[in-house]
Parts: C-alpha cells; structure tokens; sequence
C-alpha cells in the first residue's frame, strides 16, 4: 500500500480521471474503482476523499445528481468540461513529473 | 449482495448525527458510503454491528467523522458564509426582541454619530481653506511686528519697497505679489453707482503666486498697467447684467477715476482668507512706488522656490532690514540713532513668514483682509465631537453589559453545547456592528437634515460629500469601527461567563455587578456637566460684553456708510436730515468706535520736548467735527468739546484718558500742547513739527473688540466724509430710515443707499463668539440628551431586575416614595460624583478661554452650581419617570409567577 503522504498531490488527478473514463460515480463507488485499478494499493480515504470532491464540485470541475434510493440518497459525480480539459493537462504533467523524478532518484521505470 | 433494513439504516443516520455529523451535503453522502462498505463487510460474513463497528473505524470514528465534515466544509470555502449568515440571523432576532433597548441604543448612537459628522465636518472645512492654490505649501505671507516706545503693532502688512527688495536680492524667492486694500469703493458704468467691498490693488504677479483663474484677459497683461482692474465673475454679472463682455468697458471709481477692464477672474473659492471684488492694478496705486521701509500697507505675498527654506529666508531679513531702514531712523530720530540702538531702547521691528495654509487658523493679526477663524475652535469642537462620540459609545457598552443578565443563561446554554468563546464573541461583535451600521444610515439621514441649521448657525456654507468614494470608505470603515469599539467590552465581557454559574443563577448580576458601568455613567455625566458649564460661561462673557460699560451710547444710532457719494452736498444733507424732530444729533466722520471702520495713527510727542524715543506717543489720529462727541454718546471729562465758537480749534485736539497717561498728563491736562513731525526738514536741519493744544479729555471708550486694551486716541477737527451718523429718538426707527433715504436718494440720486446701526455693527464685532456660544448650547443639549437616553433605559434596566425585590417590598409596607428614593439613590450618588469630578476640569478649561480676552466677566460660583444643578434635575427627571412606574405598579403582578 502507498503511503498517503505519496498521494497527496495527485489526489485531485485521480479523482478526475476515474471519472472521465467512467462515467457517473458514486463516493464508495469511486474509493472501489480505484483500489481495483491499483490492485488493492491505493486505498482513497473517506476523510481525503470527499473534502476533495466537495472542492472540486466547488470550483466547477465536477457536477452532481442525486437519486433517492428508497432511507438512502446517493449523489453521483460526473466530470465537466472544464474539468475534461483540466484532466488531460493534470496526466500531462504527472508524465512529466515521473521523467524528472526517475531521472532524479536515478531508477527506471518499466 | 445483502441490503441494509430501514431499522438499520435509521439507525447509521441516527448514530452519525450523534457523532456530530450535521452538514447535510455530506451527511447523505456519508451515509450512502457507510451503508455501501457496511453492505460490503457484510457479505464477509460479519453481522451487522460488526460491519458498521468496522466501518467506522476506517472512517476513525467520530473525531475523524468531524474531522472530514470540517474539512468538506473547509474545502467549500463557505464556512465563513455559513457563520456570519447564522450570526446576522441571531442578532437581528436579538435587536427585534429587544426592541425597546435597540431603539434607545441606535437612537442615541445615531444622534452622536450625527452630532460627530457634523463637526467633523466642518472641521474639514475649517482645515481646507487656501488650499485651492496649487502651489499653496510655498507660499508665505510676510507679517510684521513692531514695537515702539510701548506701541505694540502686529500687522500683516509690510513696507511696499520690502517686496519687491526680497525678490530682487534673494534667488530663492521665486515670484512676489503685493496686495493694498482699499476697502470699500462706488463703481458706476454711467449712471448708477454700485458699492463694492473687498476691493483691492494688487500687482500684476497676483495670478502667478495665487491660483486665481481668469474667464476671459490675459493673467500676464491683465494688472500691468495703471487704471486697468479684473473683475470677479459675480461682479461682472452685477455690472454687466445682459451677458455683454466686460473686457475693454471702462468703470468709474469713487466718481472720479476712470478705469478699463482687462479681465475677469472665477469667483475666489469660499475656503480662502480673502474674497476680492475687484483687484486694481498696483501701478495705479502711487505709494506702491514709494521707498519708506516704515510704512506698513501692504500685504506681501512670497512664492518661494521648490525647497527653499522659509527659516533660512526669515534669517536672511535683520541684515536687510539694517540696510533699508537705518538711513529712515536717523531722519526720524537724529544722526546718532541706528538699527542697533533702536533695537537696544527695547523697540523691534521684526519680520516672519507665515505660511498661507496658517492663515486661516492661526493668524490674527491686526489689518486682516476678512476675520479668520481660530484653531482653538478647531480643538474645542473637535473635543465636544469626541465627548459626543464617548457619551453614545458609552450607552451602548452600558446597555449590552446590562442585558447581559438576560443574556447569560443563553450564553451559558451556548457554551454547554459547545460554542467557543470565539464564536460568542464573534455573536456579541456582529450583533453591536450591525446597531453601528444602523446608526450610521440614521446618522447620514439625521446630518442631512441637521446640515442647514447648523450652516445657518456657523456661517458656513457645507455639504455632505455625498458622492465621494472616499467619505463613503470612511462612514463604512468608521461603523464598524464604532461597532467593534463599543461592542468589545460586552463581547468579552458576556463570552467570559462562566455556564455552570450562569445556568445554577448564581451570577450577581444587574446594576451592582457594574463597577465600571458605574464608572462610565459618572464618565458620562462629568462631561454632560463640563458641557453645560462651557455653555453658561459663554452666554455669561457675551452678555457681559454686551452690557459693559463701553464709553459710549451705540444704541439708538444710524451709520451712512460712503457719505463722500454726497460730495459737497454732504454738510447740507446733514442739516437737512436733522430738521426731522426725531433725530437728535448727526456727525460726518468715518472713524467710529467699532471694528472695520476708518483707522490711522502717528506718533506724537509733549510739546517743548525732544522727539526720542522713550516720550513718542502712537496715536490714532480721528478726523470728526463738533457734534461727533455728542453723537456717539460719549463724555467729556474735562475741558471742552470742539466748538464753533472757537475757529482756533482746527489747531486743538480732544484725547482718552489712555492717551493722558501715555503723555504724562497726569494733571490739569487742558491747554497743555502736542507735536508732531509736520513733513520736511526745516531751515536748521532738524524736521519740521506741528504741534496741537489739548483743549478736553475723553473717558475711555472700546473702539475694537473687548479682547484688545484701549489705546491712546485722540481727535481732531478735520474732514473725514466717510460716514455720516446719526442719532435719533427711541420709537420711530423705520420713519427715521425712511426720512434719511428719501433725503438721500433727493440730494444725491443714483448713489447707493447703505447703512448700518452701531450696536449692530457692534454686536458683529462678537459675530463669532456669538456663534460658539449657539453651537456650544446645541451640541451641549445634544450630549445630554443622549446621556439622558442611556440613564433612562439603565433605570428601566434596574427597576426590571429589582421587579420581584420590589413587590415584596411593597407587600411589606413601604411607601412609593421610598421605593423611587431607592431606585433613584443609587444614579444620584453617581451625579454628584460627576458633579465633584467636572468642576476642577471645566473650571481650567473655562479660563482657558476666557484667558484670550482683555475684559473677562467673573465666572461665579453660581455658575456651577447650577450646571450642576441642571444635570441632576435632568437625571432625575429621567429616572423618576422610571421608578414612579416600578413603584406605584401592583406588587401581585411581579409576585404572581415564580
């Protein structure tokens, strides 16, 4: 498992891209989605996550539905355009962070 | 996969919003979450409390909960909204229950605050004037001050060569102006003479040194030739009513100069120490060319050079005094007098630069162009704005602290559920920030209204700048600063509450908790009391200079100003006026004993002594004829009056007992005789003199304001055809003014009428005294009144607290009246607490005042007394209202209920 301290910048990016490629998702749904994409490596926190998304709602990045669900309401999250444009600036750049950094620490990465 | 049963969904809702879960956004979500994991756990086998147990702990438990509602939150940025929503929503809830409070607080904090703007102000106005010139931080005055065997002169005039002398020798002097005032002068297109004030020749650098724009001519030609003038757009419409240009048109002057105009200037700004009507050009003026560095008539302006240093300019003048003005000692006073002896006798003739932004407030001096203000008003009103200020400041912070015995089991009940002293405060400050911001808008309101009278009563002519940005900043920036201010002391005072005191009761609470509450009515009645004070001192010394003896009778006279318009007709217009049975007597002259008329002195000296400098006399020099000493009312002390049956009194003078002394007269004054140069030097080389005989003695009489002494006069039979006075009969006034113009308008038609009556023209002498002692009483009243407000909601307070204490009371027996003396003991102790510490203070700051004055009334004790007095009434008053009600109502009514 990485450690949090690792996935604190790229938290947003994850966010975004998870949801560009699928679509309509739900928290729990996500937090799922992302451990399955990283073997079980990557955990997302409910106490990272969703301060995370309320930001990103925040700022326009995201939109949100809600569905009634019989006691229980699930909101939905799926990505803006703006938020589309924004992700594929975000993978860029973390392309480029992964060449600095193992050109930096010297490792090559697969 | 299992689902969750409504029973344990409810539940999971249930149990997070016991954590503390409560931000609705969030809640669903985490709820769906917690529901989907719990789900997932599930199908593991665990049962459900297991699943949710271990949910739980990933979320780590409630404080990560919290911790993940406050970070959402956070990450919203919408935290700060939310409070201070939830904030305004409480205090406009709090103001609307406690209406009776909120209305006595804006009330009081909107009339300060009004009050405050006001002076405020008009404090600004007082502090803009002349800074419509550009160059205004560089341009000086020249004042003179000369002492001379025991004449002491502060002019703000200097000798018409010094100007030009300092431009010419000292580079740092970048341009010069001098400006000679005439006065008052007929102007006639025609026919029609128009009389017009404040005219004055200048030089034709006036427009170089001063920002005086010209509409029309050219400001370097305009005033460099002899006979052209500039006149002032106003005046130009006055004379040229029908839009025709002025520029070219010739004027009459005094019926006999002719003069073309060359331009016409914009209006001189209200804010500025002078107001001319016209400016003739200094090249008309013949003395403006003299050489005599000892006659002081012109008003000399410097614009000095980008960091040139007055101080150093100011050095630079004894040496050139020394040049200048020793050759004119030695003529005057013989060969062996230079600078420096003149100066070892103990004389002085020194000369300052005043800076032209000092003017207004700070100089006076003698031949000022328009009376200045003074700064001392500038403090004293600035002073009574902050009093004001404090008084409504204070009210608050003694009503909210009052209140907070009602308040404190709901900030105890607060702080149980978790409120922080930070968000108590923030409570208390929001709720005395939204009452400042409501006072302010009632405030703005209130001055707007306030603003006429107040111009009215101060003379002024000020508005509220309504669309500047940067007075909008400042009313913004002040509410909440008042806000602030005033709210602290309860906000602290309140969230500092401890809740397991508050909600057991056993907080003392009320009127005896208040030490410094206590401390701030005193605070606030003290100043009341000073305020009340200043006012009857005021009142006093004005009524005193009113009624002092003055030496002469100003009442029951008329005065005709310009009366030369009448040429030679003048002697007959006058012994026609006077067949009209109602009016007593007349006299031609233009010197009376009120400031702004006619004035000239010379130095005289005992007859058959040396000129030197310890016996020369300055005198004022009055030209009057025989009936003037019967005129004004004034009384021969000795000897005689100037009769016609004596054709030597044209060689005879008539003195004040001021001028006796000076000359050593000390007895058997008449037929003793005076002298004075006569002009030119005689055969033997010394100076020609004339010299006069003293045939009476006058009683002294004021001829300026009471702040100045009396000084030596003397009169002469001479023609002064300024002024014509009469005085006539008690009773008949508009027919004596009527008959007199008639008479006028028949023996000189087309000149205008104009006059004045002398205890009028004496009583403008005190125009600005009398206009402190209006504003102090108003602004005193208003202080007062808002004092007033906060005792009376304050006694309400008590009597509300005291309601039970009260009722049993009355159950027990006592009477109403010794229930009010117990409600009322307590404020009264506090006034005569004020009363004790005010006196010393206002004692000081009234003769402070009174200091600035010759002849001062005696400020009796009385005086306090019954300011003390007033304000004790006036509380009392305040509170009796309130505890005749507590007192008198039925004890059944505050017992009933527990």
């Amino acid at each position: 498992m990485h450690s949090p301290e690792l996935l604190k910048g790229t938290l947003q990016t994850i966010l975004l891209k998870v949801l560009k490629d699928n679509g309509k998702m739900y928290g729990y749904e996500i937090t799922q989605r992302v451990k399955e994409l990283s073997l079980g490596r990557i955990l997302l926190t409910e106490g990272a996550l969703y301060p995370a998304l309320h930001k990103l709602e925040a700022d326009g990045l995201l939109q949100t539905e809600t569905v009634l669900m019989g006691k229980r309401v699930r909101k939905y999250y799926t990505i803006t355009v703006t938020g589309k444009s924004l992700v594929k600036e975000r993978v860029l750049e973390f392309r480029e962070f992964i060449k600095t950094m193992s050109a930096v620490l010297q490792v090559q990465i697969a | 996969m299992p689902q969750l049963t409504t029973e344990h969904i409810n539940y999971i809702i249930k149990d997070l919003h016991y954590r503390g879960l409560v931000y609705e956004p969030l809640q669903n979500e985490l709820v769906d979450h917690i529901c989907s994991s719990v789900e997932s756990e599930m199908e593991q086998g665990k049962k459900f409390i297991e699943a949710y147990q271990e949910v739980l702990k990933s979320f780590g438990h409630t404080k990560g909960l919290r911790e993940t509602q406050r970070q959402t939150i956070h990450s919203k940025n919408s935290i700060f909204k939310a409070m201070l929503k939830n904030y305004l929503t409480i205090a406009l809830r709090n103001l609307r229950k406690q209406s009776f409070y909120s209305v006595i607080n804006i009330t009081g904090l909107a009339v300060g605050i009004a009050s405050c703007l006001v002076i405020v102000l008009y404090i600004f106005n007082e502090l803009s004037y002349d800074k419509y010139n550009t160059e205004a931080d560089r341009i000086y005055r020249i004042d003179s001050e000369i002492l001379f065997n025991g004449n002491h002169l502060q002019m703000v005039t200097a000798s018409a060569p010094m100007g030009p002398a300092i431009k010419e020798e000292y580079p740092e002097v970048e341009q010069m102006t001098r400006i000679r005032e005439e006065g008052t002068m007929l102007v006639k297109r025609s026919i029609d003479n128009i009389r017009e004030t404040n005219v004055v020749y200048a030089d034709s650098t006036v427009f170089n040194v001063f920002t005086i724009p010209l509409i029309s001519g050219n400001p370097r030609t305009a005033l460099v030739e002899p006979n052209t003038l500039v006149l002032s757009e106003s005046t130009a419409a006055k004379l040229f009513p029908n839009n025709e240009d002025p520029i070219g048109q010739s004027l009459i002057l005094d019926n006999k100069h002719n003069y073309k105009i060359t331009g016409v200037y914009k209006d001189i700004p209200r804010e500025s120490h002078f107001h001319f009507s016209m400016m003739l050009s200094m090249e008309s003026y013949e003395d403006s060319k003299n050489d005599e560095w000892l006659s002081h008539n012109f008003v000399t302006f410097l614009l000095l050079r980008d960091g040139a240093s007055a101080q150093e300019l100011e050095a630079k003048f004894p040496k050139l005094i020394d040049i200048h003005v020793t050759p004119m000692l030695k003529q005057m006073l013989g060969p062996e007098v230079d600078m420096g002896a003149f100066l070892q006798a103990g004389n002085k003739l020194d000369y300052t630069l005043r800076p032209l932004l000092d003017i207004h407030l700070h100089s006076d001096l003698s031949a000022e162009f328009e009376p200045n203000s003074d700064i001392t008003y500038v403090y004293l009103f600035g002073a009574v704005a902050l009093f004001i200020l404090l008084i409504a400041c204070i009210n608050f912070m003694n009503l909210s602290t009052a209140r907070s015995a009602n308040r404190a089991k709901e900030v105890g009940m607060r702080k149980v559920m978790g409120s922080l002293r930070l968000h108590l405060v923030n409570q208390f400050l929001m709720e005395s920030i939204l009452l400042s911001l409501l006072s302010f808008m009632i405030a703005l309101f209130l001055a707007f209204l306030a603003m006429p009278f107040f111009n009215d009563l101060a003379g002024r002519q000020i508005s509220i700048p309504w669309t500047s940005p940067l007075f909008i900043l400042i009313v913004l920036a002040l509410s909440v600063l008042i806000g602030i201010f005033a709210g602290t002391y309860p906000a602290f005072f309140l969230s500092a509450f401890r809740p397991i005191n508050v909600l057991k009761g056993n907080m003392a609470l009320g009127m005896k908790s208040g030490l410094i509450r206590s401390g701030l009515v005193v605070f606030q009645f003290a100043i009341s009391i000073i305020l009340i004070i200043g006012t009857f001192t005021v009142q006093q010394q004005l009524s005193y200079i009113q009624q002092k003896k003055i030496g002469f009778n100003k009442d029951q006279v008329i005065v005709i100003q310009d009366a030369y318009a009448m040429g030679d007709q003048l002697q007959s217009f006058k012994d026609e006026v006077l067949k009209n049975a109602a009016i007593t007597n007349g006299s031609i002259s233009g010197f009376l004993p009120v400031a702004g008329t006619s004035r000239n002195d010379n130095v005289y000296w005992p007859e058959g002594t040396d000129p030197s400098q310890n016996n020369m006399v300055s005198l004022q020099v009055w030209s009057v004829d025989q009936d003037y000493v019967s005129t004004l009312g004034m009384e021969i002390m000795e000897g005689r009056n100037f009769s016609l049956d004596f054709p030597s009194d044209s060689g005879a003078v008539i003195v004040n007992e001021a001028a006796l002394k000076m000359f050593n007269f000390t007895e058997d004054p008449v037929g003793k005789k005076i002298a004075t140069f006569g002009g030119g030097m005689g055969a033997d080389g010394k100076p020609n003199t004339v010299s006069f005989e003293v045939i009476g003695s006058l009683k002294d009489f004021h001829f300026e304001s009471l702040k100045q002494s009396i000084t030596p006069v003397a009169l002469f039979l001479r023609r002064s055809t300024s002024r014509i006075s009469f005085r006539f009969e008690a009773g008949n006034t508009q027919d004596v003014i009527a008959t007199i113009e008639n008479t006028w308008n028949r023996m000189a038609p087309g000149q205008p009428f104009q006059y004045t009556f002398l205890d009028q023209a004496f009583g403008n002498m005190y125009d600005s005294e009398q206009r402190l002692g209006k504003i102090f009483a108003v602004f005193a009243g208003l202080a007062i009144l808002i004092a007033s407000l906060g005792l009376f909601a304050l006694t309400s307070f008590t009597a509300e607290q005291r309601n039970k204490e009260i009722g049993i009371r009355k159950v027990l027996g006592a009477s109403v009246s010794s229930i009010v003396m117990l409600l009322s003991k307590e404020f009264g102790k506090l006034i005569i607490v004020a009363f004790i510490l005010s006196v010393p203070i206002a004692w000081y700051a009234v003769n402070w005042w009174l200091e600035s004055y010759m002849y001062k009334v005696e400020v009796g004790v009385l005086v306090y007394l019954l300011a003390g007095l007033a304000s004790f009434l006036i509380a009392w008053v305040t509170m009796g209202y309130q505890s005749m009600k507590a007192a008198t109502s039925n004890p059944i009514d505050a017992l009933r209920s527990e």
